[in-house]
């Protein structure tokens, strides 16, 4: 590639920093498959596979890829269904006039899927055998509250009325009896079997996701950081010589070493620590704490 | 080389009157030589890596894996586009074994193993234009994914031509060799390996006339060349 086909095009900027996957097949058949070597009747297809599970693992456990951030507007229905390639949510925010508010999850949000009942309470199928859903009166009572209106604080603010209490999902003010661990100025949500649910008042609300995906989702697209190439290499040894028969337990041990090791390299390198960076930090020093 | 051959294996079963064996008989003797060994090279090539393997083989002129390998390379054709035909690629008919399939000059397609359901209903490893794969039929492959179609191309290792000592007109009550007929045929083996031609198609021979001496020399002589390639 030539600089001026490299400034061309946006999408080559950057691009010396890694290594493709199809680079990294290609070198390893070459490099650490043959006769000759520790390795040899080797598919690709195992190859393949390993890489593939490399790239999760660094994805996952090293962060070798940035964050993807995607910002929406959340729906009547309060659901949001999660992008295609999500493994993860790190962040979910409520975006107000430029801000970011954190959002917390509460594992306590209730969500159901309605089965349909006839008169006499027995489920409905249709003609494939399957039972007939619909959208539970939990979901419905979530999305559409009602509004309270009455004496107290509350006057005016979104709730539910059972047994003739009111319940409010979140407000100001102390709580007594309360779980601290589930208290949160602001909308909740849960993630549930592919979307998250959000608690009323998020319905038309901007909302920010940060999350991690696994770096996989399509083979051309597929790259690994440069600092972490090598440890790719030694992982795909390490897994193929270990599901081999007749190679000695030292072999694979010396390859699992090797591959700890790399890994531990991989993180020291992919922790991006410059010496301004630290002087930064370490001017940190000089704040004074009241 | 065919005629050497043949000379020398007449030279050594005529003697004493012993026998005789016809053209016809000698072409067939011949045929089956030079299969015998060409198909002993891949065992000579596994042995031989082994020997690698275990620091037994040196460099240079006592290179004999890299002899081997050149040796093989004589049956290597140019690799040919393959013909696509009822979802199949057809293979050429004296294919002795498959080198290499290459997709669009670019791509390796790679072997399938027996199972290739699970590998094509594999979420990490199903096949792709990127990393085809092939299945192998009766003299035809069938690539995947199944939109490959065109541009595939062989590289492989082919069976050697029939050998064919021809002759036309007698002399002496002999057969006269003729090398220019249209069908004649030399050995495609080396020249080094004519002693084992020799000693093969003894063999054949002896046993043919029924006469157990040459077959037991010819073992011989072929026990002790191996012994000495150990």
């Amino acid at each position: 590639m030539t600089p001026e086909q490299y400034y061309a095009d946006p999408e080559n900027w950057g691009s010396y920093q890694y290594t493709s996957m199809v680079d990294i097949v290609n070198n390893f058949t070459y490099m650490y498959v043959g006769n000759d070597k520790q390795l040899n009747n080797v598919r690709r297809t195992e190859i393949i596979f390993y890489t593939k599970e490399a790239v999760k693992l660094l994805n996952f456990d090293a962060k070798v890829n940035p964050l993807k951030a995607i910002e929406l507007t959340v729906g009547d229905d309060l659901k949001f269904v999660l992008p295609s390639d999500y493994v993860n949510y790190v962040r979910i925010s409520l975006e107000v006039n430029g801000v970011l508010r954190q959002l917390f999850e509460n594992r306590q949000a209730n969500t159901a899927v309605g089965y349909q009942q006839d008169a006499n309470g027995d489920l409905i199928f249709d003609i494939n055998g399957n039972v007939m859903t619909e959208i539970s009166a939990l979901d419905l009572a979530r999305v559409n509250p009602s509004q309270y209106s009455g004496p107290g604080p509350y006057d005016g603010y979104y709730g539910w009325l059972l047994d003739d209490e009111w319940y409010f999902g979140y407000s100001i003010g102390p709580k007594y009896g309360v779980d601290p661990s589930e208290m949160t100025l602001g909308p909740t949500f849960r993630v549930n079997n592919g979307v998250i649910d959000f608690s009323s008042g998020m319905a038309n609300q901007s909302l920010v996701i940060e999350y991690i995906s696994d770096g996989i989702v399509s083979d051309d697209k597929i790259i690994v950081h440069k600092f972490a190439e090598e440890f790719v290499y030694r992982y795909i040894k390490w897994k193929l010589l270990n599901n081999k028969y007749g190679i000695p337990a030292y072999e694979k041990k010396m390859a699992r070493d090797e591959k700890q090791a790399e890994f531990r390299n991989a993180k020291l390198r992919l922790s991006d620590i410059h010496p301004s960076r630290l002087l930064m930090s370490l001017r940190g020093r000089s704040r004074q704490i009241k | 080389m065919i005629d050497n051959v043949r000379n020398t294996v007449l030279s050594i079963i005529s003697k004493d009157n012993r026998g005789y064996i016809t053209p016809e008989e000698f072409n067939l003797f011949a045929k089956q030589a030079q299969m015998e060994i060409f198909e002993g090279y891949m065992y000579d090539y596994n042995n031989a890596i082994s020997k690698q393997n275990a620091r037994m083989i040196n460099d240079g002129y006592a290179n004999i894996l890299n002899k081997l390998e050149e040796t093989i390379d004589i049956f290597r054709p140019a690799p040919s586009t393959l013909t696509y035909a009822s979802l199949n690629f057809l293979l050429p008919s004296d294919i002795f074994f498959i080198n290499s399939v290459i997709y669009n000059n670019t791509t390796e397609v790679e072997k399938a193993p027996y199972n290739i359901l699970n590998l094509l209903s594999s979420n990490m490893t199903a096949p792709s234009t990127l990393y085809p794969v092939y299945t192998q039929g009766a003299n035809k492959i069938k690539v995947y994914p199944s939109t490959i179609i065109a541009d595939i191309t062989l590289d492989y290792i082919r069976i050697p031509a029939d050998p064919k000592w021809t002759w036309s007109t007698l002399s002496g009550g002999e057969p006269l060799f003729n090398q220019g007929a249209t069908d004649y045929k030399d050995f495609e083996l080396p020249p080094v390996d004519e002693p084992r031609l020799v000693v093969k198609i003894l063999q054949y021979a002896g046993i043919s006339i029924r006469e157990a001496e040459i077959v037991q020399a010819a073992k011989t002589e072929e026990i002790q060349d191996k012994q000495e390639k150990n």
